[in-house]
């Protein structure tokens, strides 16, 4: 049988007054795992992380840390965890070098230790040259990039990161997603990540959870979620009035979308399944004027399921920490 | 690693790294120095020429300069859940309490810098003192008195703004009540005038307020050198001290929420 997995949660529920932040959602991480909780703003992606890194105590519900449970040994379970917040948390104050510090000596790291695993994580994450300026003179990226190094001398089991690639440029994000594979790789780590971004969850998790407004909707490899979906959808425009019954008849599952000359229709590998409708439609008749093909992707599949798109191009990390900020005003 | 031992290793941790902030931005301990200087020399220069002090052997810059070097002291701490909810915007504090330091590390780690942190602005403000010829009483022991009565009444105002900022949550509402409250503590204190001076309810007020004994103490080891009431002001600071920081610990979860 498989072994235990490293995280659980069970029945996880936390409300704040009136607003339940997280609905009574339950879900698993097996060991080495990298599991994304993908949703937009406000869907208590953030709420579930700080309940298992027991920053806040949930309301209602269970959950075990390599098998501790972290309601009642929340320091045991702090121990083993790594945490990169969304906000960037180093400080500007302190020089890059003292940041790790702090955190080696306050995670207990032996001082024989210290030094080596510091110069060694500043160099990997290319910040050597740095390491003796004050942290509020790096760029964005450089400070992510101090974060991670700080994960590498801590060296925890399971880690936490709230939207690790907000707010970075393209190339930046690349780096961060490389560095968090590798993470999992040298350090043996199991890590549980939040994103609103769909080919971050795409690219890098395992297995994802869909979260909307507290809820989990559905939980699966993106692989496999997106496959539900049924596949990817042809879209057809021709001038001829009867491909859409032509289509249908050949038992094609359109879209209700389509017209009689604009079809879109639901298809599992569709690069190979062009060429054989075309031809189809070429015995009966119908000349295509133009094809083509979208793939399916987690931003449909996060559709379907919730209802809704996650509108990325409107949340920059800006407005997520405005919207954080009055949600925690309107709270008081 | 004992429990204790493990807690004391992070109190000092955290110390250490709040004081190399300050030493990497020394500037702002002569910043904060300005305003306790014109208290001193301004306030104290003109106030002392109205001869209000009944009796003693001693003038009024003499009764003031504790008095100022308390003022110094507080009116940094209250503010200093200021910083808190600052760390908690960006995301620092969340990050500090998910280590496995315990909640009363991270909080008594917090004020005991705070305590700390006001010594190297008292110990301008002394400098200030010397500079302009107040005669003080000074030697080892009471040096290291004043540090200690320093470090309480630090200790004391910042876990007390911590306790604020707990409840209050935002930089503005924090800004408004350490402006609210920062002068009625000065002034029902002992620190410019002698409570004996005081009506009868500012009197009570003064009875309760810390900084009375913080300027009580400071003034017994600095000008008058009767030592008498310093057990009894020693005692009530180290009790405020107890009582603010259980209650800091408390309800520090409440600002991250």
């Amino acid at each position: 049988m498989a072994e235990q997995p490293t995280i659980e949660v069970a029945d996880l529920t936390k409300r704040f007054g009136n607003f339940t932040a997280v609905d009574s959602i339950s879900f698993h991480v097996d060991r080495r795992e990298i599991f994304g909780l993908l949703g937009p703003n406000g869907a208590g992606k953030t709420t579930t992380i700080r309940c298992l890194l027991t920053l806040i105590k949930p309301t209602s519900g269970s959950i075990k840390v390599s098998g501790i449970n972290a309601l009642k040994n929340p320091q045991q379970v702090r121990q083993l965890c790594g945490y990169v917040p969304q906000e960037v948390s180093v400080d500007g104050d302190l020089t890059g070098y003292e940041n790790l510090l702090l955190y080696a000596k306050l995670y207990g790291i032996p001082r024989t230790l210290r030094k080596g695993r510091i110069e060694e994580a500043l160099k990997f994450m290319g910040l050597a040259d740095r390491a003796n300026s004050l942290v509020k003179t790096y760029s964005g990226g450089m400070m992510r990039r101090l974060e991670i190094a700080q994960v590498l001398v801590n060296q925890p089991r399971v880690l936490f990161l709230d939207e690790p690639s907000i707010g970075l440029d393209p190339a930046a994000k690349r780096m961060i997603w490389d560095y968090i594979v590798r993470l999992r790789d040298g350090l043996d780590a199991t890590i549980l990540l939040t994103t609103h971004d769909m080919l971050e969850a795409d690219e890098l998790c395992d297995r994802i959870a869909i979260m909307n407004l507290g809820k989990i909707v559905v939980t699966g490899s993106p692989e496999q979620l997106k496959a539900n979906l049924g596949g990817d959808v042809v879209s057809i425009a021709t001038t001829d009035a009867d491909c859409a019954s032509i289509l249908s008849q050949l038992g094609y599952q359109l879209l209700a979308r389509s017209s009689n000359c604009n079809c879109d229709l639901v298809i599992n590998n569709g690069e190979q399944a062009i060429p054989r409708i075309l031809e189809e439609l070429k015995r009966h008749g119908v000349t295509a004027q133009s094809v083509s093909l979208k793939r399916a992707t987690l931003d449909d599949v996060f559709l379907s399921y919730a209802g809704t798109r996650i509108d990325e191009s409107e949340t920059t990390w800006r407005t997520a920490r405005l919207t954080r900020r009055t949600i925690r005003r309107l709270r008081q | 690693m004992t429990a204790a031992a493990r807690m004391l290793t992070d109190i000092f941790t955290i110390t250490e790294f709040e004081l190399r902030k300050v030493f990497h931005d020394s500037s702002q301990i002569f910043v904060r120095a300005i305003q306790p200087l014109l208290w001193l020399v301004v306030f104290g220069g003109v106030f002392g020429k109205l001869r209000v002090l009944p009796g003693g052997s001693y003038n009024y810059l003499q009764f003031l300069t504790p008095g100022i070097l308390a003022q110094s002291v507080i009116f940094i701490a209250v503010f200093y859940g200021i910083t808190l909810v600052w760390e908690r915007d960006l995301g620092l504090l969340h990050k500090l309490l998910s280590t496995p330091a315990p909640r009363s590390s991270i909080i008594l780690g917090k004020t005991f810098a705070a305590g700390v942190r006001s010594i190297l602005q008292a110990l301008l403000i002394f400098l200030l003192a010397l500079v302009i010829h107040v005669q003080l009483h000074i030697d080892p022991l009471s040096v290291l008195g004043v540090l200690f009565v320093i470090i309480l009444s630090g200790m004391c105002f910042s876990s007390l703004s911590i306790v604020l900022a707990s409840l209050l949550k935002t930089r503005e509402r924090m800004m408004g009540i350490g402006q609210a409250i920062t002068m009625p503590l000065f002034f029902a204190s002992s620190a410019i005038y002698p409570v004996d001076l005081m009506p009868g309810w500012l009197k009570a007020v003064a009875i309760v307020n810390p900084l009375s004994y913080t300027v009580d103490a400071l003034r017994a080891l600095l000008v008058t050198g009767n030592y008498s009431n310093l057990p009894r002001d020693v005692g009530v600071l180290v009790l405020a001290v107890a009582i603010l920081v259980t209650l800091a610990v408390f309800s520090f979860r409440r600002i991250i929420e």
